[in-house]
């Protein structure tokens, strides 16, 4: 459909996150052709990284087997991993966007046996635990990928461990010659759902990140407590293995900063309270110390948050920590001023959890296009019929998952009335 | 004097923080504090301050003028900056906090010669502005006695020993105090800031 008089009435959908994927599963239901397209290896996003969802404490998992069967049963959604949008032209009803995909170097019959894994020697970071630990160059992302299929890191390719880990697999299912492709679709929507990345958290230099194994982020503790994270889910110290007695937990870690995200990432507050709730449950005897400005349980969680102030064991420090200093024996120590006491602290912890925001994804991972921005860097979400672009999840703004759904599910509809408009 | 200038015949007053927020550098800024302590929390001499800048931003607040123009936290304040690249507000605290200072002796709360860091100020201030550089033996020959003639001997007596030891290592030298070259420009120069300062703050 290159000619310009005929309008494309496929949706293209950027980021297989909750928000993404369920865009393209809303759209799709309704009948519609819809493209999928996803950076990573597998769907899923930030959410399949997480050990539960607030506030019910249920596995993720869950909420992504449903859209996965939902894919399964669609024959008008196409799914492209490890592909980006190189380059956006055109205009509403008639984009022509260019794919990038880089290569897997497994083809779709692999049946995920996990013999490549064995031949393989060298181990790589594991970017799906925030590389607290490794894997073997030829892996499957984790336990509930989605599409279930290996991938060979790019880094053995040339070697002849990669003609080991080939000749391992009896379903010839590997593919050493697989080259970055590029290639066009014709398009009328665009949704861009690229979502989000942890704040950097060594930008903030008073919280000594990356100066003693146990400070560590919100993000890295969903993995800890993850029965497939590199703990097997026992939350322990990282510098020596132990359970944690008395753990910290660093609300607005970069968010409500003028020095870093000034604004409120929305979600941190009731992360942490299911940090809490997290280490509560694993240790009877542990003490958790909540520094807040103020807790911002958003709706109707606010129950979750009178729950955990219950028990005893967690207390709320209404406080924002100055710094975070390493002790000694090489264990964190929060400082700073209880302003309702007015006491001037200075705690030594065995475990400190920053709870840092979320910021939009890198401009540079997502494409080329002007759509409009906030002066954050989320693009705006009400203007899809207008232009064909719309945004839903957290790349509009800091939400959690049932919020990003919501914004997904109008941007599916928004998506639809721009194609049908222009039919 | 500004119409909402502080009375010094009330102790609390209402208009006290906006009066701050229009008349003190940085003042505006200080409606944007969320009273995190951050700052409190990251001073180094928070434990020789009657408040902390962060209960003294609560109190400006509050109306505590009496209280806040009497406190020494302004004068404690050592300017280490540390609260001002910390604060998550982007409140300019240290100099709010001289701008407080400044307001307490003007008005009459605080008195220059009851106030340490204000006379080592004046000294510092003498050497700078006659010689265009500070010379080390007579600020704090100057500093000693501004407390009084016996304590001024007490002090110096009592400091001898660190005198002779600069003196050796030359970081204190004995003779005429050093001068920058050009007087005359360094007089205009601060003539040309009380001109600026008056024109800013209202004389007085
Ligand atoms: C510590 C922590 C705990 C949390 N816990 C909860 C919780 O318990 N409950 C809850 O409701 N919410 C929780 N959240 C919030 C939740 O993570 C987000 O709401 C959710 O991830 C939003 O999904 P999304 O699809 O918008 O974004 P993402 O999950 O970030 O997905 C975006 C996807 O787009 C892909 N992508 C990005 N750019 C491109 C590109 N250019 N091309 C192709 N693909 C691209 C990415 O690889 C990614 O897969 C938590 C957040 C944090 C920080
Ligand atoms: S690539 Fe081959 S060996 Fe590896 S998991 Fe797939 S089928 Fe098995
Ligand atoms: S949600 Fe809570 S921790 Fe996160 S930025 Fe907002 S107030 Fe801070
Ligand atoms: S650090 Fe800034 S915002 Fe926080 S209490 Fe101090 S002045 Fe207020
Ligand atoms: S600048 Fe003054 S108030 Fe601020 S931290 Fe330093 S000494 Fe304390």
């Amino acid at each position: 459909m290159s000619n310009g008089s005929v309008n494309s009435q496929t949706i293209l959908v950027v980021g297989g996150g909750i928000a993404g994927v369920s865009a393209a599963v809303e759209a799709a239901e309704s009948g519609y052709e819809v493209v999928l397209l996803e950076n990573a290896p597998t769907l899923g996003g930030r959410v399949a990284k997480l050990n539960r969802y607030f506030p019910k404490l249920c596995h993720p998992t869950c909420g992504l087997e449903i859209n996965f069967q939902r894919i399964k049963k669609l024959k008008n959604l196409k799914i492209f991993t490890m592909s980006s949008v190189a380059q956006v032209a055109g205009e509403k009803g008639n984009f022509t966007v260019s794919v990038k995909t880089t290569p897997r170097y497994v083809k779709a019959n692999c049946t995920a046996c996990g013999a490549c894994a064995q031949a393989a020697e060298s181990d790589v970071a594991n970017a799906f635990n925030y590389n607290l630990d490794t894997v073997k160059a030829a892996y499957l992302p984790h336990e509930m990928a989605f599409p279930m299929r290996y991938v060979i890191d790019p880094s053995v390719i040339g070697t002849p461990e990669a003609d080991k880990i080939k000749a391992a697999c009896s379903y010839d299912a590997v593919d050493l010659d697989e080259v970055e492709s590029t290639f066009d679709i014709n398009v009328g929507a665009i949704i861009w759902a690229t979502g989000w990345r942890p704040y950097d958290p060594a930008k903030i230099t008073p919280y000594s990140y990356g100066e003693s194994p146990d400070i560590i982020t919100n993000v890295e503790m969903e993995r800890l407590a993850a029965h497939d994270g590199p703990t097997h889910g026992k939350i322990l110290r990282p510098s020596n293995g132990e359970a944690p007695k008395k753990v910290a937990l660093i609300q607005c870690a970069g968010s409500r900063d003028y020095n870093h995200l000034p604004y409120c990432s929305r979600i941190c507050c009731l992360g942490s309270l299911k940090h809490a709730a997290y280490i509560r449950e694993q240790y009877a005897e542990s003490e958790v110390d909540i520094y807040y400005i103020d807790i911002r349980a958003h709706d109707k969680l606010e129950s979750f948050h009178v729950k955990l102030k219950a028990d005893p064991q967690v207390s709320f420090r209404k406080s924002k920590p100055a710094s975070i200093e390493v002790g000694d024996d090489g264990g964190p120590i929060v400082k700073g001023e209880d302003t309702i006491t007015r006491e001037v602290y200075a705690r030594p912890y065995d475990l400190v959890v920053l709870a840092t925001g979320m910021e939009p994804s890198n401009a540079q991972d997502r494409a080329p296009v002007t759509i409009e921005q906030d002066e954050y860097g989320f693009m705006v979400p009400h203007q899809g019929d207008k232009d064909g672009m719309i945004s839903a999840g957290v790349a509009s703004g800091p939400l959690d998952v049932s919020m990003s759904v919501q914004s997904a599910t109008a941007a599916a509809l928004k998506a639809i009335q721009a194609v049908s408009s222009n039919a | 004097m500004n119409a909402l200038s502080p009375d010094t015949k009330k102790k609390y007053d209402l208009n006290f923080a906006r009066w701050v927020y229009e008349n003190v550098d940085g003042g505006d800024r200080l409606s944007m504090c969320m009273q995190c302590g951050v700052c409190s929390g990251s001073c180094p001499i928070g434990d020789q301050m009657d408040y902390g800048p962060r209960k003294l931003f609560m109190m400006v607040r509050a109306g505590m003028k009496e209280a806040v123009l009497k406190a020494n936290t302004m004068f404690n304040c050592v300017s280490c900056y540390n609260c001002v690249v910390r604060c998550p507000r982007s409140v300019p605290v240290k100099y709010i906090l001289h701008g407080l200072g400044r307001l307490a002796l003007q008005e009459g709360y605080a008195k220059p010669k009851e106030v340490d860091n204000s006379r080592f100020a004046d000294a510092f201030w003498w050497s700078v502005s006659k010689y265009g550089k500070t010379d080390e033996r007579l600020v704090t020959a100057k500093y000693y006695f501004s407390a009084g003639l016996s304590e001024g001997i007490k002090r110096g007596m009592g400091n001898m020993k660190i005198a002779m030891g600069m003196i050796k290592t030359k970081r204190m030298h004995l003779g005429m105090p050093h001068k920058t070259k050009k007087q005359g420009e360094l007089k205009a120069i601060l003539a040309k800031a009380v001109e600026i300062q008056n024109r800013n703050h209202g004389e007085g």
